[in-house]
């Protein structure tokens, strides 16, 4: 298993019009990952991800920054760079989503990278982890609900 | 979503010296700073530091032995570290199954309209 990125292709029955602006609106992107935000679907355009937990409106919070916004076809930003920081290489991770037409629908390309840039190397450590023979009795059961997810989601 | 993730475990797995320290327990069982630090290029005292932040967030044990201190990793936490890199991952899939339904709901509506 790779870890310094996510990668995921889904084919959606949409048109990639419709999916790019799903993937970048703020109102759909409210949405989709259940968070209260606002940012304008802009290069450089900057936004907050706010989650809140009870009590507390801004429990969770999370910058953002528009990379590239290519309607239909591509749509990026960095986030959860530090409050202050401007997002880039290093200090954020960045997420892609590429449309490329297909049939009448749309593949929609998701790719989050930047995990192995902030030190977040855990591939080499799972690796040696595996290697070393222990840990299957944790793995399997939690490697086959992910597989049956991953199944039901296709 | 990320909140889940707990800081002090990421920091702690972020420096590469202390993942190196970890990938050396792993390999070779049980060791002491002294004997981390004869294959590290960083002094004993250096790594005691780091094997402290490690024990801080529950990735390894230590056990006094005679002068020294022996360090093991902790398996159940060392786990759950790799668990949450895999969430980061699975909350992903749970966003793209949302907006596939979003966006096929919203094409499905307009077609109903022409």
């Amino acid at each position: 298993m790779e870890y310094a990125s996510i990668e995921r292709e889904i084919h959606i029955d949409a048109p990639p019009s419709v999916v790019f602006d799903v993937v970048s609106s703020p109102e759909h992107v409210r949405e989709w990952w259940s968070v209260d935000t606002d940012f304008e679907p802009a290069p450089g355009s900057t936004g907050e991800l706010v989650w809140a937990d009870g009590d507390d409106p801004r429990a969770h919070v999370e910058q953002l920054t528009v990379v590239a916004a290519e309607p239909p076809r591509l749509f990026s930003f960095r986030w959860t760079n530090p409050a202050g920081e401007s997002a880039q290489e290093g200090n954020s991770n960045l997420v892609t989503f590429e449309l490329v037409p297909s049939g009448e629908g749309t593949l929609l390309r998701f790719r989050e990278t930047g995990f192995r840039e902030r030190g977040w190397e855990a591939a080499v450590l799972e690796q040696r982890y595996l290697d070393h023979g222990i840990g299957w009795d944790r793995f399997v059961p939690r490697i086959q609900a992910y597989a049956e997810e991953l199944a039901a989601a296709a | 979503m990320t909140a889940a993730i707990d800081d002090d475990l990421w920091s702690a797995i972020g420096d590469p010296t202390r993942r190196r320290v970890l990938d050396l327990l792993l390999a070779g069982g049980p060791g002491t700073a002294t004997a981390l630090s004869d294959e590290l290029p960083v002094t004993r005292q250096a790594v005691a530091k780091h094997l402290g932040v490690l024990d801080r967030v529950g990735l390894v044990h230590a056990t006094p032995a005679g002068r020294e201190t022996h360090y093991r990793i902790d398996e159940a936490q060392f786990a759950r570290a790799v668990a949450q890199l895999n969430a980061v991952g699975s909350t992903w899939d749970a966003r793209l199954r949302r907006i596939k339904q979003i966006a096929e709901a919203i094409k499905n509506a307009s077609e109903e309209k022409n």
